[in-house]
């Protein structure tokens, strides 16, 4: 039985703990944080890739949408402004995508990061509320080189790394 | 000032002398004190926000420095859903560059959104490493 995508609910929590990532806060925050998120705090939604193996149903990966509100740090004049919309600029923040260490380099990646775009295309378009940005967090310079493959830019040099692409072309505006 | 403010401030007055004299610093020091809590508290806040906590150590004793505004400060760290972004000047400038560009889609990019045209899209199917061994 192929891979299935299925929003968290608190139906998964056995399934949680057995999630393995290099990245401890990416599998911290699927263990602690996601599902207070998504079911009492109402922060974010997270998305759960659920494989079936003979040993029963593992988590191989997931991925987390929140709404964002894109802001300048400083009231200062600058030129680059008349060249942007009114801050705040509306977003969707693609707060985390992960993948099983078990699991990696055979697509899951990828496609949860198309499911994401989808989902955060198809609210862009027919959803009651309007947004700008898709932006995420690069969390090494693996991630960077992931996202910038399918366009995204690098905002900042550090890590994380936060990247931006623009959803206008995407969504016909 | 309200009374509530006027005892307030006596309490800080009390404690910042305290402090003063403490660290050294004469009565007429008052500006050095304040760049010194201010140079200390940064140094705090720079650790709470890197998701790090602080912990007073001799021997086997430890003492974990507590305070909500750090707590929050580290769980928005660890937690990371953040609402709002705040970007840098810098930041700014390179959105304004994106912004500014035509269309002009990587080939992934122009993959990924004629799989997600196709009616049938399969997610991969899965081989674990720890089944394979």
């Amino acid at each position: 039985m192929p891979v299935r995508i299925a929003a968290l609910t608190r139906q998964h929590r056995p399934l949680l703990k057995g999630f393995q990532n290099q990245h401890a806060s990416l599998v911290e925050y699927l263990q602690r944080y996601a599902l207070r998120h998504a079911e009492k705090d109402l922060l974010a939604r997270t998305f759960l890739a659920i494989d079936r193996t003979a040993g029963g149903e593992r988590i191989a990966g997931y991925f987390t949408l929140a709404t964002a509100s894109v802001e300048r740090r400083s009231v200062s004049a600058m030129e680059a402004l008349d060249r942007l919309p009114q801050f705040p600029i509306p977003a969707v923040l693609l707060a985390r995508l992960a993948v099983d260490d078990r699991a990696q380099g055979q697509g899951l990646g990828r496609f949860l990061f198309e499911e994401a775009l989808g989902l955060t295309i198809e609210l862009a378009r027919t959803g009651p509320v309007a947004f700008r940005l898709f932006v995420t967090d690069a969390i090494d310079g693996a991630a960077v080189r992931f996202y910038e493959r399918f366009g995204l830019v690098r905002l900042a040099d550090g890590y994380p790394c936060r990247m931006v692409l623009d959803l206008k072309p995407l969504v016909g505006g | 000032m309200s009374r509530f403010q006027a005892q307030t401030n006596a309490v800080i007055e009390e404690e910042l002398d305290d402090l003063r004299e403490r660290l050294g610093l004469r009565a007429n020091q008052r500006a050095d004190l304040l760049r010194e809590i201010a140079s200390l508290a940064s140094w705090v806040v720079r650790q709470a926000e890197a998701g790090r906590s602080i912990e007073a150590r001799r021997g086997r004793d430890v003492e974990a420095l507590g305070n909500p505004l750090l707590d929050r400060l580290r769980e928005r760290r660890t937690a990371g859903v953040a609402g709002r972004i705040a970007l840098r000047d810098s930041e700014v400038e390179r959105l304004a560059a994106v912004l500014d560009r035509g269309f002009s889609p990587t080939p992934a990019l122009r993959k990924a959104l004629s799989r997600l045209a196709a009616t049938k899209r399969r997610p991969p199917k899965l081989r674990w490493r720890d089944d394979a061994v």
